[in-house]
């Protein structure tokens, strides 16, 4: 077993165990944007960084794995500035406000992060509602990877791709025909793991909150 | 989180296949709008395939029956339910009292709960007083039951799926599950992809096959010869466990001798698998350390079924491969509650958990919790109630959720059995083509709409809680057997599903600590000790047979009911496709029939260049017994002298082709064998099969 402090409170895990798991069976949240416990951690969106006592910087708590006498600060005000600057400029580049149910909202309202202070180009809209089920938003998409492990490590139908760089990084379905077009098997893994609605199901943008 | 979207969360169990999905019901105004996976569902981890998470919206269908319906003339009229079950209790009675109990029979459906299936059960026994109950697992698992019981004791899986993730090698044999159980497929293709050596088994070359190491495509009908060649090579190449065969089994010596008649060189003779792929399948499942075996209906939908469960046995005990983590035997069961309604007694020859009728005690136990005396001899089976139909023995039958005139075999036999019959009751969510020939259909409540419990291919007992309410005056299956059970003057004395469980917890000793508490959100799996202690692995330390041991069979390969000859060429094998389940009434009333509108025959390009057959022409396909049209599609994921198509559509009825022959031991259908010609359309006169004229 490893022994390391969490917040403070010493606590042991099995050697293997992540920064993000070890804090967060210790009880302390931990924001996230990439990670979705169903998938390998991928260490993308640097929402889940946190302080570790004689390290340069703020490490992403999800790729990071508990070494014995680490000290954690979950709060650490450097990894909590740069996770909330990580988020607004995630948000400065949507069309909108994200949807109140969804993740990215959630992750910022837990990070105070409000109306992003940088102004610019914003995604417009560009929808595929060929499918029967499963809708695209690609405006929405903040190449975050979820949808994408999802369809390879959960179903394996790598029926989704990240294409396009920077400001044009999006997520497209086989060679951008649509999801009927692709290997898809319409499990619905990539809306279920979406944390913004860009790829969403059908039946829900008809329900109004 | 709360979701202001939605009125009401729910997890239930899915009601599709066997793997048995935790989800999430999310309900708005009385209607499910979406379907996630529960993140801590222990057989699908936060996943879930397309029919469980979209395919709901039949469940609000605007032909969902809503009224208890009377037939009058040609056609049926609304009634109220206080008619509808007052004609029901009267013609029952009627024919009871003029041809005794054993002139009426009755089916439970394995897609309802064992709440309700145990219901029927008990409806059939106590209230009308005959042992004629059934279900539908007749026709896809029941050789699996018969096999597991006679080999290891027990009618279940010995593991769990998880098994899959801990094992270094798996046989699939006879199964397609990234079609038919889909969470079950990806769960072995990501196993597969990490480095579990996947031995695929099946006439057709399923998706699996591309993720294994090897993939053997039998003739249909020669599994058994398969299996005993992989038997004799692991006892001539010395990988059998002896220290567990001479502690903990029976009967090796007998086996190993038949086997000893299957050199790899005879099985390609029988089977057309390359000899030196039986042996790198031997190899492979005897050199790893864990390893496990998945079947489907491949394996048991044959004439000789239940040998090849045996078979299967057989290897697992060999090689001591049985009662470990990774080491399992997991039966696919194709539908969510097949095992659960089988679990419940729906059985013409067992009470609860398999307990035989002509068990004194047993007997005695449910006389005292019924109050009424129950017959020891054995009811029909589904197929013998159809031929005692036609023969004028069977006069009445009560269905539920089952839709024999398109999923059963021989179907214009089935036809002519249900109108042979004096009385027929029907209860459904949809009209099907069953309802057609009914005298009363009651309307019921999909699993979206009731609670209970669903038992999935890991023997998980898991809760099914209602989401929404059933439409219009539709009540639930367990209200409606209640209710006609009270009318026949048999009171059951319940008021939930829950206390149903109560009684067969009190009842049945594998159930004896099951409780509604308990299961909770991850569900127990049987046997459940009386302080709630549940059973993960089966047989870690002994078999549950008198001494302990598991007994091998010796078998040798029998040939199929059926075989390709001059007039009828090609071998056509039937499953299921992805997008639908089983007789389609809830799927094609869902955009999966969008995803998939139409089926098609596969065949291979030899065969289709040889018969001129072109990609998506209608083709006419004719058996021994019936004739069917349908496009062709043209693949090499069939091997030559093979076709497949499934039967999810009545525009199709595929089981016409399929003839009377069935497993010697539990009469379960030979789907997978059926003899056809093909032909394009042209050269045969277009007329449709004329059936349902009522």
């Amino acid at each position: 077993m490893i022994e390391l402090t969490i917040d403070g409170v010493a606590t042991s895990v099995e050697p293997g165990t992540t920064v993000l798991d070890a804090a967060r069976a210790a009880g302390a949240a931990i924001p996230t944007l990439c990670f979705d416990g169903r998938q390998d951690p991928f260490g993308a969106c640097r929402v889940c960084l946190v302080g570790v006592e004689g390290a340069p910087g703020p490490v992403p708590s999800c790729t990071t794995p508990c070494r014995d006498g680490m000290v954690v600060d979950t709060r650490d005000p450097t990894a909590r500035r740069v996770a909330g600057a990580v988020v607004e400029l995630v948000l400065s580049e949507l069309p909108g406000p994200p949807a109140p149910h969804t993740e990215l909202a959630a992750v910022a309202r837990d990070l105070g992060v409000g109306e992003p202070r940088w102004p610019g180009a914003v995604h417009q809209p560009l929808h595929d509602d060929r499918h029967p089920y499963l809708s695209f938003h690609h405006e929405l998409c903040i190449s975050c990877g979820r949808c994408v492990r999802a369809c390879d490590e959960v179903q394996g139908a790598f029926a989704l791709t990240a294409t396009g760089r920077g400001f044009e990084a999006n997520v497209v379905a086989g060679l951008d025909a649509g999801f009927r077009e692709s290997t898809c098997v319409s499990c619905g893994a990539c809306a279920d793991t979406c944390p913004t609605d860009a790829i969403t199901e059908i039946s829900l943008l008809e329900v109004l909150p | 989180m709360i979701d202001s979207r939605f009125d009401t969360t729910v997890t239930t169990t899915c009601g599709y296949c066997g793997v048995g999905c935790r989800l999430e019901a999310r309900v708005r105004d009385d209607a499910v709008v979406s379907i996630a996976p529960a993140l801590d569902g222990p057989a699908n981890e936060g996943h879930t395939c397309l029919k469980g998470r979209f395919a709901h919206r039949f469940s609000r269908h605007r032909e969902r029956l809503t009224t208890p319906l009377i037939r009058e003339g040609h056609g049926f009229r609304r009634a109220s339910w206080e008619e509808a079950v007052a004609l029901v209790a009267e013609r029952l009675g009627a024919i009871r009292a003029a041809d005794g109990p054993d002139a009426i029979a009755g089916l439970a459906s394995s897609r309802a709960t064992n709440e309700d299936c145990y219901a029927m059960q008990r409806l059939m026994r106590a209230a009308i007083g005959t042992n004629n109950i059934d279900n539908c697992s007749r026709v896809c698992h029941s050789p699996t039951s018969f096999s597991l019981r006679k080999a290891f004791g027990l009618s279940g899986a010995t593991g769990s799926f998880a098994d899959i993730d801990r094992a270094d090698a798996l046989i699939v044999l006879g199964a397609n599950p990234t079609e038919a159980h889909p969470v079950a497929g990806a769960r072995i293709k990501q196993a597969a992809l990490r480095g579990l050596r996947l031995v695929t088994i099946d006439p057709r070359r399923i998706e699996l096959a591309d993720y294994g190491v090897l993939h053997l495509s039998p003739r249909p009908g020669t599994n058994a010869a398969v299996l005993h060649g992989i038997a004799h090579v692991l006892v001539r190449d010395g990988l059998i466990d002896e220290a567990f065969l001479a502690e903990r089994t029976e009967g090796f010596g007998e086996a190993a001798a038949v086997s000893a008649g299957y050199t790899p060189e005879a099985v390609e003779e029988i089977s057309g698998v390359p000899a030196a792929d039986v042996e790198a399948a031997a190899r492979i499942y005897g050199e790893a350390r864990e390893a496990s075996i998945a079947w489907g209906l491949g394996v048991t939908e044959h004439r000789h079924g239940s040998d090849v469960v045996r078979l299967i046995c057989n290897i697992a005990l060999m090689t001591g491969k049985v009662g470990r983590p990774g080491s399992a035997l997991l039966p696919m069961r194709g539908q969510n509650n097949v095992q659960g309604s089988s679990d419940m007694g729906a059985l013409p020859d067992t009470f609860t958990a398999y307990r035989s009728v002509g068990d004194e005690a047993v007997a005695r136990s449910f006389e005292a919790a019924w109050g009424v005396e129950l017959p020891r001899e054995r009811g029909m089976k589904i197929p013998e109630m159809f031929d005692a139909a036609v023969e004028g023995r069977l006069k009445a039958m009560y269905i539920f959720g089952e839709d024999v005139a398109q999923t059963d075999p021989n179907t214009a036999h089935v036809v002519a059995a249900l109108e042979s019959l004096d009385f027929l009751v029907c209860q459904d969510i949809f009209e099907t083509e069953t309802t057609k020939y009914a005298d009363v259909i009651l309307p019921a409540s999909s699993f979206l709409e009731k609670s209970g419990t669903f038992t999935n291919a890991e023997r998980r007992i898991q809760l099914v809680a209602p989401a929404i309410t059933p439409p219009g005056e539709a009540r639930t299956d367990f209200d409606i057997l209640l209710t006609v059970s009270r009318a026949l003057g048999h009171d059951m004395g319940f008021e939930t599903p829950e206390d149903a469980m109560r009684e067969i917890a009190a009842l049945t000793p594998d159930f004896a600590g099951v409780t509604y508490e308990r299961l909770g959100r991850a569900g127990l799996q049987w046997p459940v000790a009386p302080d709630g202690t549940d059973a993960k692995i089966l047989y870690e330390r002994e078999f549950s047979l008198p001494g302990g041991r598991g007994r091998l069979a010796a078998l040798p390969y029998k040939e199929p009911g059926d075989a390709a000859d001059a007039d009828f060429p090609l071998i056509l094998v039937t499953g299921r496709r992805l997008q639908h389940y089983n007789a389609g009434t809830m799927t094609r009333r869902t955009a999966n029939l969008d995803l998939f509108a139409e089926d098609f025959l596969e065949i291979h390009p030899e065969d289709a260049e040889r018969l001129w057959i072109g990609d998506g022409e209608l083709v006419s396909v004719r058996s021994r017994v019936g004739r069917i049209e349908i496009p062709a599609k043209v693949t090499d994921r069939i091997e030559p002298g093979h076709v497949f198509t499934a039967f999810h559509f009545p525009e199709v009825r595929t089981n016409l082709l399929v003839g009377a022959s069935a497993d010697v031991h539990t009469s379960c259908p030979e789907y997978k064998v059926v003899a056809v010609d093909v032909r394009p359309m042209p050269e045969v006169p277009a007329e449709r099969p004329v059936l349902a004229q009522v």
